[in-house]
């Protein structure tokens, strides 16, 4: 009988090793501990068998009926996990499908990713008109009465207004500071914004110059800074920028509207201050001028400079993506090309 | 401007050790900007002096000699040389192999080898002035000649450098970080800042008095305002020669041409002290006066090639009894030549004022020396620096010479600018406690009277800052400042306030509006000029009256500046369609058009201003297109989270096509439109073998939500009933009338397809649409589903003539 037993255990065991699919296993199943399997029929028999044999081989059938069970489970969790979905082969090295691949353009990327930075550290955006007269592009901001970019070859002038003066003759904005002083007559102080914007300069244009340029100002005004505040500000917006310590040293540079005015230099990241083509091989490139606010220009706010003082820094966007990506030629920028554009997805 | 590192050494002993390179260094991060630092032996190595001892004919060529030529080696070298002035024993300029020659003088710089010449073996080359850099120290008349250093002390091997003072550094610097800067003009001015910098003593510019009792030379100055001081100097006994080399080698390096002994000194001057003087043949002047008088109506200024230029009466001249003899301050005329028959002089060392000069020198293309420099406005006291290094210079050049009349005509005197600054306006500003040790160093350094009393510095400013580069306190704080170097003040953090969070929904809503575009719909964001070829404005039909135009624009067909970013868009998909034929573009501007806005205040009139946002889709179905960017717009309100807009045919815009455009509406006012561009307008802007949807709108008249504002709705209990139905209807069915009809009788509504086809009759089409049915508490049974659909079809049968085609 223990024979017949270990020949049941055998034989089913091959039986469950050889099933391919659920369904089989389930019969073999059925076939192996059914009520008709021969090892129903052998504990059926049990009571006809003394009780030291009735022990013995009901032990061991109790056994195999485990075993079977156990085995078919495994098996059957084998059979599941080789199964595939797939009813033909799947060449998994063809290209997976196309996304949408729309992009902002990489100048306002740029600008986003500043904003956000500024937008933690309590600044406003400010967004303003294209056009503006000579009051507010010049005479506010403490540009000497005959200071060359008035003139018709630098600035772009509106026909008709062109001869007149002050309030009446507009142009399309040389620069964005003009505007901030009636940001700071509409809003007061203290006040900290941003003002992201589009600038036009009467140029040659190559490589390195653009007639409409996008530049990017931040300002402060509030009582009792220091200007040596700025330069924390300017870390955290070039690191936020680059994403990684960036060193920066300031220098004397001269602007009407600024006193003391400072040119912003960032180590070059190419070369990490060593030297190479594009920092000129002197280590920095300037990314930026900043300075403290004029007190004439403060006037022109109508703010007190005795009460009030401020800082300003005025970043070039196109400048710090062409930094970022590498882009050696300005022109790309307002080209419109698709080539170009879909690269900063 | 140029700096010559010698030229600073006489007037400040710079600390040992210190680099060129980090004098630049320092210059640019507390002073000016040195944009290059330039080593000027460089170009003259491997360029020595030399003494032919034989030469012999070339048996190849005529005009070919070889000279065997002494180069401090010992041994003679040979050299082939076609020069029209050799002889034997002359004392030449030789290019050895390795060192770089100009031939001839034009071009780039050659290396030179050594080679054969027609046959014969030369060791380098026997040169002429312009061909080694040479012609600012050794004037040549003929094209052949070769540079003869008779009369010159040299010995064969010396460097050139060496023997024509050119080991030297020429410091480059920014001009335009000078602008404000009036005493940065002059190396004596250059080595005071260092003097400061690295606190070291500038040494005096060595006084010299003109004696009193010597005979008056008359000087009448008119315009007093114009010309604060005229200094009139005659001087007999002086010549037309040539400088000596070491002033040559200066004037180079400054950045000048040498011309003749009595030009270079007040050349020479001007790059010292930065105080522009002139020499008139005093001869030429007639009457022996010198009136400073504005020019006359119609008068003229005769220039030395016979041209003349035309005066106004604002232009200030100097003139004698007779006729203007120059320009003040810009340029002279033909009559204040130095000739080679000169043998006296009237110099002139006058100031005249910034504002005269820079109105006058407006009409002039290139700006002289001398202008550059009164434009700056500079003091009246630096008239007596430029005095004295004048007078200087003639003793030494001209020991003969001698003053035989004078006159110091001086109306108006620069004052010195007094300024309090108070200590504690310096320690907030700054951002750091200065002891007052350290504070009246840097500005007594600088030239700055400073007396400290009751925590007041009161400082006198130098009177060569006293001309408007410094005229407040602000600007003795920035002068510290940048002293002490911006990098040694330690940055502070900015404080953050808590009175509110920023809120600003219109900039977010077109930050929402962007995005959406690229990063759902797939379009690519462009930037295009605000000005506009014609050619797309013409092909697109934009009615142009109300546009403003550029006074001066890039180009003559540039001058409209956009009302409309379509035209823009045409070019940018005509361009494009070269690398693309399917692709999507948006851009987000403002365009503008006549009409009176006031953003500040009334006094300020500006044009109308509009921000608009554009997009459009190429490709080639356009039902396919048009409906995807209608889809775009539908969409748009909700996924900006901004007050719905609506979509009307209302008044076809001038690009569109006649039966495929919608015009966009806030509040019943027409705000923007989309449709598909039309033939023509396709046609004139060059774009082929393809379509376009495009679409326009006034983002100034979206008005973005203030928070997300849609409402939850409870999940249904009971789940709807979907049925898909396939109708057959006469063309000119409108889905706006199948859909009006049915929104009232089911709970969702969905157009799948339309389908015209084979199976489809001439004049018909098939609709298919999607209905759910439910009412919400309890399933509908089988009857209930059946009666609902049999409501529907009946409906819309009796209503548009609609036939099941499958269910």
């Amino acid at each position: 009988m223990e024979k017949k037993l270990d020949e049941i255990l055998k034989q089913g065991l091959e039986k469950i090793t050889n099933s391919k699919t659920v369904e089989e296993l389930q019969s073999i199943k059925k076939e192996l501990i059914g009520k008709k399997s021969s090892l129903n029929e052998v504990l059926k028999s049990l009571g006809q068998m003394d009780s030291e044999a009735r022990k013995n081989i009901g032990k061991k059938a109790t056994d195999i009926r485990n075993i079977f069970n156990e085995k078919t489970l495994e098996k059957e969790n084998e059979i599941i996990a080789s199964k595939s979905v797939l009813d033909k082969p799947l060449d998994i090295t063809l290209p997976g499908k196309k996304v949408m691949n729309g992009s902002l353009h990489p100048v306002t990327q740029m600008c986003y990713d500043l904003n956000d930075a500024f937008l933690s550290l309590g600044f406003e955006v400010f967004s303003e008109d294209d056009i503006s007269s000579e009051k507010y592009a010049f005479d506010n901001l403490n540009f000497a009465k005959d200071h060359p970019a008035r003139q018709m070859m630098d600035t772009y002038w509106i026909k008709g207004t062109e001869d007149k003066e002050s309030n009446e003759r507009l142009c399309l904005r040389p620069h964005l500071t003009g505007a901030s002083v009636r940001y700071l007559l509409k809003h007061g102080a203290p006040a900290r914004f941003v003002y992201p914007g589009r600038v036009y300069r009467n140029e040659n244009v190559d490589s390195g110059h653009e007639r409409a340029f996008f530049q990017y100002e931040a300002l402060i005004v509030d009582k009792n800074i220091s200007f040596s505040s700025g330069m924390v500000m300017i870390k955290t917006i070039l690191e936020k920028v680059f994403g990684r310590e960036v060193k920066v040293r300031m220098r004397e540079g001269f602007f009407p509207f600024t006193e003391p005015g400072y040119e912003i230099d960032m180590e070059c990241l190419v070369c990490n201050g060593k030297g190479c083509k594009v920092c000129k091989h002197n280590g920095w490139i300037e990314v930026m001028p900043g300075g403290v606010i004029h007190p004439n220009v403060l006037k022109a706010a109508s703010l007190d400079p005795e009460v009030w003082t401020g800082f300003y820094i005025n970043i070039g966007l196109e400048r710090l993506v062409m930094m970022r990506y590498g882009v050696d030629d300005i022109r790309l920028f307002h080209s419109a090309d698709l080539r170009f554009l879909k690269q900063f997805k | 401007m140029r700096v010559s590192l010698n030229w600073i050494k006489k007037y400040v002993d710079l600390p040992k050790n210190l680099t060129a390179k980090q004098i630049a260094y320092d210059l640019t991060l507390r002073t000016v900007e040195v944009e290059d630092v330039i080593d000027t032996s460089l170009k003259y190595h491997d360029i020595v002096v030399g003494q032919i001892k034989e030469i012999k004919n070339h048996p190849n060529a005529d005009k070919l000699k070889i000279c065997m030529t002494d180069i401090g080696k010992g041994e003679l070298v040979q050299i082939v040389c076609g020069g029209s002035n050799l002889y034997e024993g002359e004392y030449v300029v030789v290019s050895l192999p390795g060192s770089e020659v100009v031939w001839h003088g034009e071009g780039e710089p050659v290396k030179i080898k050594e080679t054969k010449m027609r046959g014969v073996a030369s060791y380098g080359m026997i040169c002429g002035a312009t061909e080694v850099y040479l012609d600012n120290f050794f004037p040549t008349k003929e094209e052949t000649e070769i540079v003869d250093l008779k009369d010159i002390d040299c010995y064969p091997g010396q460097n050139i450098a060496e023997l024509v003072y050119m080991n030297d550094t020429v410091f480059e610097i920014d001009n335009k970080s000078l602008t404000n800067r009036p005493d940065m003009w002059g190396h004596y001015g250059v080595a005071r800042e260092l003097a400061a910098i690295y606190d070291v003593p500038l040494k005096k510019i060595e006084e010299i008095k003109i004696d009193p009792k010597l005979p008056e030379y008359k000087v009448e100055i008119k315009e007093k305002e114009k010309c604060n001081r005229y200094v009139a100097i005659e001087i007999e006994n002086v010549y037309e020669k040539e400088s000596p080399m070491w002033m040559k080698a200066l004037i180079t390096n400054g950045g000048m041409r040498p011309i003749n002994a009595i030009v270079d000194i007040t050349n020479y001057v001007m790059l010292a002290v930065g105080q522009p003087t002139h020499a008139f043949d005093r001869t030429h002047v007639d009457g022996k006066k010198i009136i400073v008088r504005n020019a006359k109506k119609n008068e003229e200024l005769l220039l030395l090639d016979n041209n003349t230029i035309a005066l106004t009466e604002d232009d200030l001249v100097i003139s004698d009894v007779n006729c203007a003899l120059g320009l003040a301050g810009i340029r002279g005329g033909k009559k204040d030549s130095i000739l080679p028959d000169t043998t006296g002089v009237l110099l002139e060392i006058a100031n005249f004022t910034a504002g005269t000069i820079r109105k006058t020198g407006k009409r002039f293309d290139e700006k002289t020396d001398a202008a550059i420099r009164y434009e700056k406005n500079i003091d009246t006291k630096r008239v007596d620096l430029g005095i004295s290094l004048t007078l200087k210079l003639f003793k030494e050049l001209f020991p003969e010479s001698q003053i035989v009349a004078y006159k110091d005509e001086y109306p108006i005197e620069t004052k010195r600018i007094e300024i309090d600054v108070p200590q504690e306006f310096l320690n907030v500003r700054l951002g750091k406690v200065l002891e007052r040790k350290t504070v009246e160093k840097v500005l007594t350094n600088l030239g700055y009277e400073v007396k400290y009393k009751d925590k007041v510095y009161h400082v006198i400013v130098p009177v060569w800052r006293s001309t408007g580069d410094v005229s407040i306190k602000d600007d003795v704080m920035g002068d510290i400042a940048r002293l002490l170097s911006f990098e040694s003040f330690e940055a502070k953090p900015l404080t953050i306030s808590f009175e509110q969070a920023v809120r600003q929904n219109h900039i977010l809503l077109e930050r929402r509006l962007k995005e959406y575009l690229a990063y759902r719909c797939g379009f690519n964001e462009i930037y295009t000029y605000p000005w506009v070829d014609e050619k797309y404005i013409k092909a697109s039909s934009i009615d142009t009256s109300n546009s403003i135009s550029l006074a001066c624009p890039p180009a003559p067909s540039l001058a409209i500046l956009r009302n409309s970013l379509v035209p823009g868009m045409l070019k940018a998909i005509a361009d494009n369609l070269r690398y693309y034929d399917s692709f999507r573009l948006f851009e987000m501007a403002q365009v503008f058009t006549k009409g009176n806005y006031h953003e500040s205040s009334l006094d300020e009139t500006l044009p109308i201003h509009t921000k608009m946002l554009t997009g459009c889709i190429v490709g080639k179905d356009p039902r396919e297109i048009f409906l995807e960017i209608k889809g775009i717009i539908e969409n748009m309100a909700r996924y900006c989270q901004m007050e719905d807009i609506t979509l009307e045919v209302k008044e076809k815009p001038s690009w569109a096509d006649i039966n495929a455009y919608l015009n966009i509406l806030y509040d019943d006012n027409i705000i923007g439109s989309l449709g598909l561009v039309s033939f023509g307008t396709m046609v004139n802007a060059k774009i082929k073998r393809t379509n376009v949807a495009c679409f326009e709108l006034n983002v100034d008249a979206l008005v973005p939500y203030n928070s997300r504002t849609n409402e939850f709705k409870h999940l249904p209990q009971v789940p709807l009933v979907e049925k898909d139905l396939a109708i057959l209807v006469d063309e000119d069915v409108l889905w706006s009338d199948i859909s009006k009809l049915l929104k009232s009788k089911v709970k969702e509504l969905e157009f799948i397809e339309e389908y015209h086809g084979n199976q489809i009759p001439d004049g018909k089409k098939s609709i298919t649409f999607r209905v759910k049915l439910g009412s919400g508490d309890k399933t509908m049974t089988s009857e209930e589903i059946i009666k609902e659909i049999d409501k529907i079809l009946k409906t819309l049968n009796k209503m548009c003539g609609a036939i099941l085609r499958e269910e």
